[in-house]
């Protein structure tokens, strides 16, 4: 239970902020401040069940059908991370509280924050795959908004868009791979998982599904070739950058390679894959690093150094190795969140972060430029300082290689890492000594000093961090790493020492070269610059990323504007003939034939209706371009058709055939009186011949398939539904059981559709402008509402709501039910809309038909739930009968509510679509009006 | 059985009136004289035939069938309504009398127009 | 006799919907069209009603009253139409 609220406190604690910002940018801060707190005491109350090597864990099925539970598991990796998180997450609140000026809507700020954290607290946390992956996509949405979170830049947005695709791309990627991983394993369980590994090993699809994840672990960390997002999310505001590239987002990839570890690392191709892409991206970015002359960049790019050092450490494959990676993680989330908020100080305080125009800055802000050294100094690893413990680890791992990358060239590893080494020092040293020393700079947008004592907390205490770990690893570092290296490897770790001396070795010798060459390197920092943007330009991922992007665009548009024309005749032929193809091929393969059924005897009144029908038909296409005549025509269909079903005994469908003729009728002139009379004739011939032949052939693969079904002997559902429908639903009208009982859950959905279409016409028509009250013809207007026409209408109003009723009370039990019910009360209203004009019909009766429509939805719905207050699923149906003197025996069932739940919708659905339409026209038409009036 | 003679004299009865509106509604010479057609003989006779059914069910049930007679109510009302409205409609289209009209050359209806 | 006078219903009602096509087919105005169609619902009131009869079920008593309110509906409609233009006003 803990770990659940470990994980939902962020994620539901993001509203408190939001919410508390309207008291102050101080209450906002403490909001977050005190979630993320709560949540760090909750995992702080697992450390001594972790300690002692107990797996705190929580589990809840989800959906056992797909394996699928919400499982959560604080083994040490997991503790380590969530440590990481809540820790720095405490600091980067602190210093978002500084960092953010007057104009930042900080509510939203840690709104959003909250919200990564929780993601990021559920895939360090989950012990499914399934949910460590939904986590993980959720990472990538809030480092969307996260990193496009000063939104009126364009190079934010454009960076948060990159990563966006990155990240969640690989995640796609990664999906992939955890569904061929959780069918390899049998499971998606995470700690069954990691016991298989040989089994997963063995496995023919081993090497697919590592590929996939490995896609999506080094495009979230950054790796070579997926790089290219990070220096760009540098757009980021300070506190996001320290946050996301230091604990979080980026140690997300290399979480996973620590989590899998077991399960999938130790073979040749892990080795190839990961530590190829590892050392590549810890060489290449290391010497861009020192290229860069922003301030972020550069830590930008050295972060990419650093996790590309971690990931070689995972890529070697041994449990030593995997314990100096773990070790580093921790280091490099000191150094590297100390390093941002450093940077975001100068930035803060200097208004620029231009290495080229910063200098001597030791003078104004003496405290930033100390945390600055020590930062600078453990990401170079300084002795003393806690990236010289990992790095020392690190190159004695990198010599002891058991693989080799080239055959007969076992040096290749241990020269890349020194020369990014080098580099790395190289880089260190520029990022404090060209800002901190020499001239004082005199152009500086404004006047330097040290920042509020706020700001400087959270980078000191991380700087305090460095130096202590630096000093005494076992104390303070010792047995977090045991517990985590354990989690990670699945056994008791090796023998590892943390101690700063290790005597004269090849580590300290690849130590001494980096700091001698990392000196002259920065010594001759502007040849290898002038290099870098000279006569050795890289590709620009940018430039890259936009041309794909691009490219990608045009081609969706393409293949869009190609199938997709906006032609609905278009559609609708390829609709028609994909269907035709469908129905056809059957019969033309033989698996279908007519069977030995007999006919349907055919005497003179039918012979009638289907002549008149099939006439009306072909009439309504011909005449489609008379648009008033084809309508009359199109009534004459839907009565010949009511006819129809009334032959084949079909009441019900006859009854709602005829309501939804009369309202399409009416829906279809309200909107041809914004028409034109005539349709436009467009049609080519070959149009015509192809539309006529496809007419054809739909008819005939229909009657053909119609012939089939009804001449074979077929066992249909028909048979259970007549049987059920009385003892099951409590009615003898098969129809109506079905829509309210059997099906009632389709017809809740229907409803809600119906709601969804009739507020959908009413907010684009008030979108129009329509004014509420219109202009209102006068009583006796006798051209607009003649008086035989009024007289009559409201004479058979009551008639009409009588019918209704009747249709709604035997509907259960005969033909009716709410649905026609509310078609007719709907056309019985219409009547008098079209009779006495939309001021007196509102004026009498109901005017919200929103409300109507909602309590109609809810009644149903409620209906529905009652259910669960008898312990029954959802819509579950009750009847009884009941004996009343006078009335005698009679039915309640719960059905009926859920009927009038259909009748409330269908009614105000109907009336509100059709009562705005009329609204158009009469706004139009009283527009000038109004205007002269008021003119 | 007397009954089964009414009825079956009612649906004659009933059947040839309604027959004869639509006779009337073809070959009549113009819209305001084909109105008269099923406005007054279809009335007639689908009135009679829903007498027809009265009776049929009031002797097969044994007791008083209405249903018939809320649609006759309703036919009764509505026919004079829809054969005005759409006798305005005829004019306001200056629907020729006595003489075929030439084919449909209506313009937008005027709303202003005066009958 | 109730067979006789069922099977001269039916052909009669049959050939009145005939006849009331020919008048929606020959037009020539909108008015008489509609004319036509108003008549075919009141026509089709009789179909039931023989229909009904000739089953001995009074089933389909409910389409024929709707048939009734709907043709009236669908008529006013349309001749309001052609009348004003806006239905709903």
């Amino acid at each position: 239970m803990t770990l659940l609220l470990i994980v939902l406190l962020p994620l539901v604690g993001a509203l408190l902020p939001a919410w508390f910002i309207r008291w102050g940018r101080n209450q906002s801060a403490l909001a977050a401040g005190v979630v993320t707190g709560t949540a760090f005491a909750l995992l702080l109350s697992l450390s001594s069940s972790v300690f002692a090597g107990e797996v705190p864990r929580a589990d809840w099925t989800w959906m056992s059908s797909i394996g699928l539970s919400l499982a959560f598991m604080a083994d040490g990796l997991g503790y380590l991370f969530a440590f990481l998180i809540l820790g720095i997450g405490l600091l980067v609140v602190l210093y978002a509280r500084y960092y953010l000026s007057e104009k930042d809507p900080m509510g939203r700020f840690y709104a959003y924050l909250l919200l990564f954290m929780g993601a990021m607290l559920g895939v360090v946390l989950a012990d499914n795959l399934i949910v460590l992956l939904v986590f993980w996509e959720l990472t990538s949405l809030t480092s969307f908004l996260l990193i496009g979170y000063w939104k009126h830049l364009p190079e934010g947005r454009q960076g948060a868009r990159m990563a966006l695709v990155v990240t969640g791309g690989g995640g796609l990627a990664m999906l992939a791979g955890f569904i061929l991983l959780g069918n390899i394993a049998g499971t998606y369980q995470l700690s069954e998982i990691l016991q298989m590994g040989e089994v997963i090993q063995a496995h023919d699809l081993y090497a697919p599904m590592l590929v996939l994840v490995l896609i999506g672990a080094f495009t979230k960390s950054a790796q070579f070739p997926f790089h290219f997002w990070l220096p760009h999310a540098m757009a980021a505001p300070t506190p996001v950058s320290a946050y996301l590239h230091s604990a979080t987002m980026v140690k997300a990839g290399v979480f996973l390679l620590a989590r899998l570890f077991p399960a999938l690392s130790g073979t040749e191709l892990w080795f190839f894959l990961v530590t190829g892409a590892g050392a590549a991206t810890l060489l290449f970015a290391a010497y861009v690093a020192l290229t860069k002359h922003d301030l972020k960049g550069l830590l930008a790019y050295s972060t990419v150094s650093h996790l590309g050092m971690i990931t070689v450490l995972f890529g070697i494959g041994t449990a030593a190795a995997a314990v100096v990676g773990i070790f580093h993680i921790m280091n490099h989330a000191a150094f590297k969140a100390s390093l941002f908020m450093n940077a975001g100080i100068v930035d803060h305080e200097t208004g620029t972060r231009d290495i080229r125009r910063l200098s001597g800055l030791w003078a104004a802000m003496p405290i930033t430029g100390v945390l600055a050294i020590i930062a600078a100094a453990a990401m170079a690893g300084v002795p003393l300082f806690n990236g010289f413990l990992s790095k020392e680890m690190f190159f004695e791992q990198a010599w002891a290689l058991e693989y080799q990358f080239v055959e007969g060239v076992p040096w290749l590893l241990p020269a890349i890492v020194t020369l990014a080494a080098l580099f790395s020092v190289a880089y260190s040293i520029r990022l404090v000594w060209s800002v901190f020393f020499g001239p004082q700079a005199e152009d500086l947008p404004k006047p330097p000093h040290d920042p509020p004592f706020g700001m400087l907390l959270p980078v000191g205490i991380l700087a305090a961090l460095c130096i202590v770990v630096g000093i005494v690893p076992v104390l303070v570092a010792g047995p977090m790493l045991a517990v985590a290296a354990t989690a990670t490897i699945g056994i008791a770790p090796p023998e590892y020492s943390l101690t700063l001396w290790h005597g004269f070795n090849i580590p300290l010798l690849m130590t001494a070269l980096a700091f001698v060459g990392g000196i002259v390197a920065y010594w001759k920092r502007w040849a290898i610059i002038g290099l870098h943007e000279g006569p050795l330009p890289f590709p620009e991922a940018k430039r890259i990323f936009d041309g794909t992007i691009d490219r990608l665009a045009a081609f969706s548009h393409g293949t869009t504007a190609a199938l997709e024309n906006g032609s609905l005749q278009r559609y609708l032929a390829l609709l028609v003939g994909a269907a035709v193809v469908a129905m056809g091929w059957p019969f033309l393969t033989g698996s279908w034939s007519a069977g030995p059924g007999p006919g349907t005897p055919l005497d003179g009144m039918s012979l009638v209706v289907w002549a008149i029908l099939v006439g009306a038909a072909v009439a309504t296409a011909a005449l489609h371009r008379r648009r008033i005549l084809a309508l009359v025509v199109v009534s004459v269909v839907g009565l010949m058709l009511a006819l129809a079903f009334v032959h084949l005994s079909a009441p019900d469908l006859a009854l709602t055939q005829l309501s939804v003729e009369v309202v399409t009728v009416v829906l279809l002139l309200l909107a041809l009186h914004l028409l034109p009379k005539e349709g436009p004739s467009e049609d080519s011939i070959g149009r015509k011949a192809r539309d006529v032949g496809l007419a054809v052939a739909a008819g005939c693969a229909v009657t053909a398939m119609a012939w089939v079904i009804l001449t074979n002997p077929v066992d249909t559902i028909s048979g259970f539904h007549l049987a059920e429908s009385y003892p099951g639903g409590g009615g003898t009208n098969v129809v109506n059981v079905i829509l309210v009982d059997f099906r009632g859950f389709d017809t809740f959905g229907e409803i809600i559709v119906l709601a969804i279409a009739g507020l959908g016409i009413y907010a684009m028509i008030d979108a129009l402008g329509v004014p509420d009250r219109w202009k209102i013809g006068s009583p006796d207007d006798e051209v607009r509402y003649p008086l035989l026409l009024t007289v009559i209408t409201r004479l058979l109003l009551p008639l009409a709501l009588l019918v209704s009723m009747y249709l709604f009370l035997r509907g259960h039990n005969q033909p009716g039910g709410g649905f026609i019910a509310g078609l007719v009360t709907a056309v019985a209203l219409i009547l008098q809309y079209v009779a006495s004009g939309i001021g007196w019909t509102t004026d009498r009766f109901v005017r919200d038909y929103h409300g109507a429509i909602a309590l109609g939805v809810l009644a149903a719905g409620a209906t529905g739930l009652g259910a669960w207050l008898f312990g029954y699923p959802f819509l579950t149906g009750w009847f009884d009968y009941f004996e009343l003197p006078i009335i005698g025996e009679f039915e309640l069932a719960s059905a009926v509510l859920f009927d009038i739940g259909v009748y409330l919708t269908v009614v105000a659905g109907v009336l509100l679509m059709l009562v705005n339409m009329g609204k158009i026209r009469n706004a139009s038409a009283a527009a000038p009006d109004a205007a002269d009036g008021e003119g | 059985m007397i009954g089964e003679l009414v009825v079956s004299l009612f649906i004659l009865v009933g059947a040839t009136f309604a027959l004869i509106g639509s006779i009337g509604l073809v070959r009549l010479p113009d819209f305001y004289t084909r109105l008269h057609g099923p406005t007054k003989a279809t009335t007639l006779g689908v009135g009679a035939l829903l007498l027809a059914s009265v009776i049929y069910f009031s002797a097969l049930r044994e007791g008083l069938s209405l249903h018939e007679a809320l649609i006759t109510l309703f036919l009764f009302m509505t026919a004079p309504v829809s054969a005005h409205l759409l006798v305005r409609a005829g004019l306001h289209h200056r629907v020729e009398s006595r003489s075929r009209a030439p084919a449909e050359d209506h313009g937008h209806p005027d709303p202003e127009a005066p009958i | 006799m109730l067979t006789f006078a069922l099977t001269f219903g039916f052909t009669a009602m049959g050939l009145a919907m005939l006849l009331n096509i020919v008048r929606l087919v020959k037009g020539p105005d909108t008015v008489d069209r509609v004319t036509a169609l108003d008549t075919l619902y009141i026509n089709t009131i009789a179909v039931l009603m023989l229909v009904g009869i000739r089953i001995g079920s009074d089933i389909f008593f409910e389409a024929a009253l709707l048939i009734a309110m709907m043709g009236f509906v669908g008529t006013v409609a349309l001749a309001k139409h052609i009348r004003r233009g806006s239905i709903i006003e």
